[in-house]
């Protein structure tokens, strides 16, 4: 891959990066390179390896191989600090703050002004803070407002006047407008461009191609783990910078449908959940995929949880097989057929210190139970079974989930729920964070449940596998659906053109 | 939108609104000390008499310099339930030292840094063990309570020297308990806002990984809040010491858990992160009050331990709530 | 599995070795006179921390148990005596009022989501004040001698709280091992919100393991008066600190999801035997507190320790 990255005048430059997690490569020969004043957007659908390069130049991960350099000088970051001392912020998409702390002092936190005697300038700290804040357009906000009673866009700013505080000549941005509505966007482009203006290089990470067609001077391409270009933004179109992210041919990934769709197996109607579900119908059937496409926070997860009775329905109805049901707990959900594996699999989805067996028992006690006891032969059967019916390497159904790769432990969450034998199965990101060969297994082995006449929900935020996968496609933004494709009109551009514009539905 | 009606949450107030949305907590408790004295005073005078004062405020007064020290655990996101046996342990060494013919500054000296190491030793513990504070201050507190009762056999100490007992001296008709503990909440006070120490306190506690990223370090700072808390409980201890013409080598009933609930009523939220001395204080003179109260409206005292639980219950009743709908 | 019995092997070599070395100190130690008394007296202890095991498994804490025992115990009184129901129904109510108690710190832990430690401190302290107002320090004796029977009589020469706590530990065991309820339990230790996304009823799985403890409580409670023959209000002050250190001293993790009966079984019998020397060799009372708080500490660093060391 040609280096065509150093410039002198670099507010940072990364060469041939590399670095992997228990075995699986993340990144690999990767090249970037900001100039000051410039917005650089970095573009990749997800495990592409955006975040961990994000995460190696903010100094929470070291890379295996690869050289960085700050305005010319060779560093290697060992902590957060470091990368801090060299000019180098970041606004996180799960904001670190501190809740029971008033705005100022979170934009001053360990690095707070002092007066001559040593202690704290609170006069100072204030001022400064409502300097920093005004100068990011913030003339309403309270300086002295505890950051818990702060929504979201608001708390971004306090992020990011934190950043200016530390001089930062490097800011990076990590899908900054995930969780705005349309009027704090603009405001946040407004502080992209005068940060620019400023001389502060930023590094834009989003998806959203109308922002990065707005903001950005240049984009670079990750596809996975590896660098796929950088151009000049005048250089590309949408087209162009989808087909770098996509890359590869869709049918060879992706399985195609096997025979017609069933009967209706669950229906939304009008199903809303406060104000993060609004107003959801649709239906679906045995034997296909219906996709759920859109940008991180659009309510897809939502929508699921809602379902899977995590977050029960505030208004609406659904019905399971035309039948009418009320959905309070996911044990409800469960035992009506419905599964649910999860977004955060670590989290939500496994417990990492037990075992495949007990983990594939956990959403089936009563199945593997005889009586009043747990039947350890049918818990062993039950692993075993799972473990060969999708190929998951380990040494036996007695190993520890925490040691399997991303691949293998994904696959014993699916185990876990088809040992319930449910009637429909919602994937949420079923193939984030997994590795090419895994991903393709698991694709199968969704496509071959769906000609067994499954009905399968499958949540994405990778187009090319909402693309390949689903027969139809739903696009959703602010919790509701705003886009539908049938069969036969799911296509890269229209589905993509779909995701990418925020759209914004009226409140 | 409720972006917008949320944005509008961040603007500017009043400073007067915004310093009641603050300090609260600490408000209420000061109304409520109020109050009580308005409605007792008035169905029995006697109780506002010099005497009962003295009783309430010098009485108490090292229950509130104990817990300042807990509430820095607990703002750090810690607890310590063997805060009473140490203070035991305080009184009796010191007293014990001053009737064997040390110097009076050896009698002082020497419990006050026997507590502020040992709490440090819990605090390496705590931080760089990982091992959860309420566990080892659990076995601390057996250690200690067992450790005093059987080194003492629970003899009484009597015949201190004059020169030993501080909570007996007045300045200006007030004993000096109610200086130490106004003096040391005001210091603590100034300390925990005007510090960097200080305020990487409420970092820790408030969210220690973020601390982390914001380049503090999260186990030095435990580990000096117990030696703080050690600092304090060995002050309370030489106050407690030297209230009475005798020292009792008891551990005083119910003392932990009214130092902790003092800081938890005062506004300390027992998740971490929030709180001020001045409302720990505020809520000890409460107690003390309230103490006083039942006696003097004929109340049995035995109900003052259900008093302060329910106390300790509806205000973490109180606070889950208040987190639930603001996050 | 082979993990958990590493720990548990341990410590039944730790136990016997104890159990030798006190036989040798001291010849009344190893008279089965002895060590049926020993078992006599660790039962309360051993009761609560049945119930105490779970409590630790879901990564949960109850410090209310000690005044749950001595709540029940004025309670029994109180019934009896002042109400004057027959005995029989005294017991049934005071031990209802116990369990109740129990369900009232699983409800606000598990509706209010208070932390279990706070949320129990402040019932350690309401619970003890309810004892002391109720009672107002005043001890009832006088209870028909049929009642002592539970504390103090043999079955086959077996006391009787003994045959109760083996009963009960076999059950607590077999349902911790082998039922829905513990892999539930476990589960919810190990990782509450995946438990949860699996259809696990995790708010009644902590209800009823907080009743337990209540039940158990008191029950331990009707014991113990049946044994010391009154009640008073300061009775069980101090017992959960036996409780939690059997239980963590077995193998018991204190961030939750691992443990097991027999481990706490065995981390009480090391206990007991601890108390038994030490009082055999002339210390007294207070300076075997002493002695349990350091082994509580250092069986926490250890298991900390070796936590670490496996990757934990």
């Amino acid at each position: 891959m040609p280096n065509q990255v150093q410039h002198a005048n670099a507010a940072i430059a990364l060469a041939g990066i590399s670095k992997s997690f228990t075995g699986l490569k993340v990144l690999s020969d990767v090249s970037f390179d900001l100039r000051a004043g410039e917005v650089h957007a970095l573009l990749g659908e997800n495990g592409a390896g955006k975040s961990t390069l994000i995460k190696i130049m903010s100094g929470l991960h070291q890379p295996d191989e690869g050289m960085i350099k700050v305005a010319g000088h060779a560093v290697t970051f060992t902590t957060p600090r470091a990368a801090h001392h060299h000019g180098i912020a970041t606004v996180h998409q799960e904001l670190l703050l501190f809740p029971e702390l008033t705005v100022a002092e979170n934009v001053f936190l360990g690095q707070a002004p002092r007066t001559s005697i040593g202690s704290i300038d609170w006069a100072t700290m204030r001022r400064r803070a409502r300097e920093l804040l005004d100068s990011l357009d913030s003339f309403d906000l309270d300086i002295d407002i505890r950051v818990a009673a702060l929504s979201v866009a608001n708390r971004q700013r306090v992020e990011i006047a934190r950043a200016l505080a530390q001089d930062a000549k490097v800011v990076i941005m990590d899908e900054p407008t995930a969780a705005l509505a349309e009027a704090d966007v603009q405001k946040l482009m407004g502080i992209v461009r005068s940060l620019k203006a400023r001389g502060v290089g930023i590094i834009y990470v989003s998806h959203k191609l109308p922002e990065i067609f707005a903001l950005a001077d240049r984009v670079t391409v990750l596809r996975d783990g590896q660098h796929v270009g950088t151009k000049d933004i005048a250089e590309v179109t949408e087209a162009s910078l989808v087909s770098m992210m996509v890359g590869r041919p869709l049918d060879r990934l992706y399985p195609k449908k096997i025979g017609e769709s069933g009967e209706v197996a669950l229906e939304l109607r009008n199903i809303s959940y406060r104000n993060v579900v609004r107003d959801v119908s649709f239906a679906l059937r045995r034997g296909e995929i219906l996709g759920i496409a859109g940008l991180v926070g659009s309510g897809r997860t939502e929508t699921a949880l809602t379902i899977f009775g995590i977050t029960p329905k505030t208004s609406g109805e659904i019905f399971l097989d035309g039948k009418p049901v009320e959905i309070g707990s996911p044990e409800a959900a469960r035992d009506l057929g419905i599964a649910y594996v999860p977004e955060d699999r670590g989290q939500q989805g496994l417990v990492k210190s037990q075992s495949i067996a007990e983990n594939i028992a956990l959403a089936n006690l009563k199945r593997v139970s005889s009586g009043w006891f747990v039947d350890a032969a049918k818990v062993l059967a039950e692993a075993k079974a799972a473990i060969t019916r999708f190929g998951v390497k380990a040494r036996g159904p007695e190993q520890v989930v925490r040691e399997l790769s991303g691949g293998n432990q994904q696959k014993v969450v699916l185990g876990k729920w088809l040992a319930a034998t449910p009637k429909i199965l919602i994937v949420d990101e079923p193939t984030r964070g997994i590795d090419v060969g895994a991903k393709a297994e698991i694709h199968l082995l969704l496509r071959k449940l769906a000609g067994e006449g499954m009905a399968i929900l499958m949540i994405s935020s990778e187009l090319p596998e909402v693309l390949g996968m689903s027969d139809r496609v739903l696009v959703m933004n602010g919790g509701r659906i705003i886009s539908t494709f049938a069969e036969g009109e799911v296509t890269a551009e229209a589905v993509g053109h779909a995701m990418t514009h925020t759209a914004q539905v009226a409140a | 939108m409720t972006d917008v009606v949320m944005s509008s949450r961040g603007l500017q107030r009043s400073s007067l609104r915004r310093f009641v949305g603050n300090y609260g907590q600490e408000l209420v408790v000061l109304l409520t000390i109020v109050l009580l004295f308005v409605v007792v005073g008035s169905y029995n005078p006697r109780f506002l008499s010099e005497t009962n004062m003295n009783s309430i405020f010098s009485g108490n007064a090292y229950i509130a310099v104990a817990a300042i020290g807990m509430s820095l655990v607990i703002i750090s996101g810690h607890i310590d339930v063997s805060v009473g046996s140490m203070i035991g342990v305080i009184a009796t060494m010191a007293g014990t030292l001053a009737v064997s013919g040390y110097p009076v500054w050896v009698a002082w000296l020497v419990p006050v840094v026997f507590s502020v190491v040992v709490n440090a030793s819990v605090g390496a513990l705590v931080a760089y063990m990982r091992i959860p504070s309420i566990v080892v201050t659990l076995g601390m507190l057996s250690v200690l309570k067992g450790g005093l009762i059987s080194a003492t056999g629970g003899a009484w100490i009597t015949d201190m020297p004059p020169a030993f007992m501080i909570s007996q001296w007045r300045i200006f008709g007030i004993g000096t308990p109610v200086y130490f503990m106004v003096v040391l909440t005001l210091l603590a006070a100034l300390y925990m806002r005007f510090s960097g120490f200080g305020r990487s306190i409420y970092a820790v506690g408030g969210n220690m990984e973020a601390a982390r990223a914001a380049g503090l370090n999260p186990e030095r700072t435990v580990v000096g809040v117990f030696a703080l808390h050690g600092l304090f409980a060995g002050l309370a201890g030489l106050l407690f010491a030297t209230q009475l013409q005798v020292i009792q080598s008891t551990v005083p009933p119910n003392l932990e858990l009214t130092v902790i609930t003092a800081s938890v009523i005062g506004g300390v939220s027992i998740l971490g992160g929030t709180g001020t001395v001045i409302g720990s204080t505020f809520a000890a003179i409460l107690f003390a009050t309230i103490g006083s109260a039942l006696i003097f409206l004929n109340v049995s005292a035995y109900w003052l331990r259900s008093v302060l639980g329910l106390m300790i219950l509806a205000t973490v009743l109180v606070d889950m709530i208040r987190r639930r709908r603001s996050t | 599995m082979s993990r958990l019995l590493k720990h548990e092997s341990i410590l039944a070599i730790l136990t016997v070795l104890a159990l030798a070395i006190l036989a040798m100190q001291s010849d009344k130690f190893f008279t089965t006179d002895n060590l049926l008394n020993q078992g006599r007296l660790m039962s309360e202890v051993g009761l609560v921390a049945l119930a105490m095991t779970f409590v630790i498994v879901t990564g949960g804490i109850d410090l209310s148990v000690g005044s749950i025992l001595g709540l029940t115990a004025i309670l029994l009184g109180v019934f009896w005596k002042n109400v004057g129901l027959p005995l029989p129904v005294a017991i049934g109510l005071a031990v209802a009022c116990g369990s109740l108690a129990g369900f009232v710190n699983g409800l606000i832990i598990t509706r209010f989501r208070v932390p279990p430690l706070i949320a129990t401190l402040a019932t350690l302290a309401l619970y003890r004040g309810l004892a002391e107002g109720i009672s107002e320090a005043r001890s009832v004796r006088g209870y028909p001698e049929w009642f002592f029977f539970l504390g103090q009589g043999d079955i086959l020469g077996i006391p009787v709280q003994l045959c109760l706590l083996v009963i009960a530990a076999i059950t607590a065991g077999v349902i911790l091992a082998r039922t829905p309820f513990g892999r539930a339990t476990y589960a919810i230790g190990a990782n509450e919100t995946a438990a949860h996304f699996s259809g696990i009823r995790v708010n009644a799985t902590k209800l009823w393991i907080y009743t337990a403890a209540g039940f158990l409580a008191s029950i331990a409670a009707v014991i113990f008066v049946s044994r010391v023959t009154t009640t008073r209000s300061d009775m069980g002050t101090g017992l959960e600190l036996d409780v939690i250190t059997g239980v963590v001293l077995g193998g018991t993790s204190i961030f939750g999801g691992k443990g097991t009966i027999i481990g706490t079984a065995l981390g009480l019998i090391l206990i007991q035997a601890l108390k038994n020397g030490l009082s055999l060799s002339g210390v007294k009372g207070d300076g075997t507190i002493v002695v349990i708080g350091v082994v509580l500490i250092v069986a926490i660093l250890a298991s900390a320790i070796f936590d670490r060391n496996k990757g934990g």
